[in-house]
């Protein structure tokens, strides 16, 4: 198991090296010069004189070629820091320690909850095959399954608040405040119909299986059979998604923070990108990938674990 | 399934793939619903200049944030524009953004794809290597870094492009917006397309009948004609339809953000973003929009849906 994730780790800092390296040259080439962007969003009366940005420049070793500045970045985060703030001048650690546990809780929150709920609907669903209930949580997937974060999100609030007379849930109090449950919600809306499709695939598959039929047979009663044969062969395709829930969550956060007020990294990121700041942005994506990086990781650890079959099966794949 | 009993069933049934798939899907309520509605939004977006009551940027100062009426069916934004010739123009917006970021994902990701599954080995591994990073990246934040800093110098050439050649094309720089946005989702969309079209190519490769057909001295040309296009039709079908409304979404979430189509230039996702600023007062401003791009959302679930269990029967029930 050791060797396995440290291979896993081998292979992913390159790509992630490369992430890097791209999006440094993104800004570096794209987004244009750093210290005038700083000149022109300084506020009030500082002056842009040519001669003082290239004194600053040159401190700052902006003049230096760009390969050489881009392994200094890497240096330095390597050791850890991330440079400053273009825009507020605080340093990009501080501000990241503040707004990633905002985000990391309301994501993991939205995802736990979700797939006990989604898991749920779709075992329902599928033992209740092609009967109304089966096509009412089918037809819920299905209309939850594109909606994105920005318009559910927008419209419940204008629900709550013209239709319900209820306050606007609007920023962050802890993890076990009411405001977050609107927005963990609207958070879960998308992951949700992905469990509930997968689960529900998951149980269809299962019980057409002998050992099933079997158990039927035996009469074992039917709250054993789903507990014990169905459910835990459906949880490995289920798991399976966690990676993919995890950026759709980290993406979807990006658009909804705004809109709730959340001061989590999401919001983060929608004022590094408007002003350009690079430090934040390159830090964010790497922190985003550290963070996908994990979670495909936890799933790829997790699978023999609840599926010795898929242990068995993933060796044949490769 | 054995292979006798194949010559067995087409005996039985002589239904082209086509025609099966096609009675699966007409059968599937939901999906007929789901197809009329994406068949009406590309109407809509087509004709969208003959249809609407209004120009999209003509302001009524007297007629700010009006409530739906006759005369303006879904209402007036802060500007005294009527808001349902912008979602209609918004339409436009989003399904050029949306055929043009599938089609070139699928010739991106069907040239790859093809490459890794026909030459195998090392060209294989840099092929799964690429599309296990470019599925492992936070693709949105990549699209918008792309997005903001290629604007700027992109414009500024364009405009240098202008004062040089005095040629007309070069002035209207709401392309680059366009052009930026499909290309970054092509980008990020293709790894889907590149899997499927490997899959299928590694699958069929070792089929006694592709062998056989080897072994006779079929054309390679005939075999990707005859074995691995009918293969793949189904499933490439599904992706299309599936990362057309992904496209469509992912276009408003950038105008969302005030990085993808700039104002004037209506985008569902910008007259959101708008609305957000005077919901309390002006619901529906934002109602509009938001409601409009649900329905489209939906429509394009139901769609995919009945494309899957037609094209794919195998893969579900």
């Amino acid at each position: 198991m050791g060797r396995y994730v440290i291979s896993r780790l081998v292979r992913w800092i390159p790509s992630v090296f490369i992430l890097l390296l791209l999006v440094y040259a993104l800004v570096y080439f794209g987004a244009g010069d750093p210290i005038k962007l700083i000149f022109l969003q300084a506020p009030g009366d500082v002056a842009y004189d040519p001669a003082r940005v290239e004194a600053i420049r040159e401190a700052a070793g902006l003049n230096r070629p760009f390969l050489v500045q881009f392994w200094d970045y890497i240096l330095n985060v390597a050791q850890g820091n991330f440079g400053n703030s273009l825009v507020s001048g605080r340093s990009v650690n501080s501000m990241v320690a503040a707004a990633l546990p905002v985000t990391l809780k309301i994501g993991l929150a939205a995802i736990l909850i979700v797939s006990l709920v989604g898991i749920l609907l779709g075992v329902i669903a599928a033992l209740n095959q092609n009967k109304w209930l089966d096509n009412l949580i089918v037809g819920f997937a299905l209309i939850i399954w594109g909606i994105p974060v920005f318009v559910a999100g927008p419209l419940i609030i204008v629900f709550m608040v013209l239709v319900l007379n209820l306050n606007v849930p609007y920023g962050w109090a802890g993890l076990f405040d009411v405001k977050v449950i609107v927005p963990l919600l609207v958070l879960g809306l998308n992951p949700m119909a992905l469990i509930i499709r997968q689960a529900r695939a998951g149980v269809l598959e299962v019980l057409s299986e002998d050992y099933v039929r079997t158990a039927r047979a035996k009469g074992i009663p039917n709250y054993q059979v789903v507990m014990r044969h169905i459910m835990r062969p459906v949880l490995t395709p289920v798991v399976s998604q966690i990676g993919l829930l995890v950026i759709a969550t980290l993406n979807n956060s990006i658009l909804i923070e705004k809109v709730f007020g959340l001061p989590g990294l999401g919001r983060m990121t929608e004022t590094a990108i408007k002003s350009s700041d690079y430090p934040v942005i390159l830090a964010i994506v790497l922190i985003f990938s550290i963070v996908v990086m994990a979670s495909n990781l936890l799933v790829d650890i997790s699978y023999p674990l609840l599926d010795p079959r898929a242990a068995a099966k993933k060796t044949e794949d490769e | 399934m054995s292979d006798q009993a194949i010559p067995l069933q087409q005996e039985e049934k002589q239904f082209s793939l086509a025609k099966d798939a096609f009675i699966r899907l007409v059968a599937n309520r939901l999906a007929i619903v789901g197809m009329v509605l994406v068949a009406f939004l590309f109407f809509v977006a087509i004709f969208g200049p003959y249809l609407t009551p209004y120009d999209f940027l003509s302001q009524d100062l007297m007629a700010r944030n009006q409530a739906p009426s006759w005369q303006h069916w879904f209402g007036t934004d802060d500007l005294g524009r009527d808001i349902m010739s912008r979602v209609i123009y918004g339409s436009r917006t989003a399904v050029v953004v949306g055929f043009s970021t599938v089609s070139f994902s699928l010739i991106i990701g069907l040239f790859m794809g093809a490459l890794g599954g026909y030459f195998g080995g090392k060209v294989d591994a840099f092929v799964v290597w690429l599309i296990d990073i470019t599925m492992s990246i936070p693709s949105l934040l990549l699209v918008i870094v792309i997005n903001v800093s290629l604007k700027p110098p992109l414009v500024n050439w364009m405009d240098a492009q202008f004062l040089a050649t005095g040629n007309e094309f070069y002035r209207n720089t709401i392309w680059v917006d366009f052009v930026l946005v499909f290309g970054s989702l092509a980008l990020i969309k293709w790894p889907k397309a590149a899997r499927i079209i490997r899959g299928q190519i590694l699958s069929i490769r070792n089929k006694n009948y592709v062998l056989a057909a080897e072994a006779l001295g079929v054309p390679t040309s005939k075999i990707v004609r005859r074995y691995v296009i009918p293969n793949a039709i189904g499933p490439i079908i599904v992706y299309i339809s599936a990362a057309l409304g992904e496209a469509m979404v992912l276009e408003s979430s950038f105008s969302f953000l005030g990085v993808g189509v700039r104002p004037p230039i209506p985008s569902w996702g910008n007259m959101i973003s708008d609305g957000l600023r005077i919901w309390q007062l002006y619901p529906h401003v934002l109602a509009a929009p938001a409601a409009v791009l649900a329905i489209v959302t939906i429509a394009f679930s139901f769609l995919g849906d009945g494309l899957n269990d037609a094209l794919n029967p195998r893969q579900w029930k």
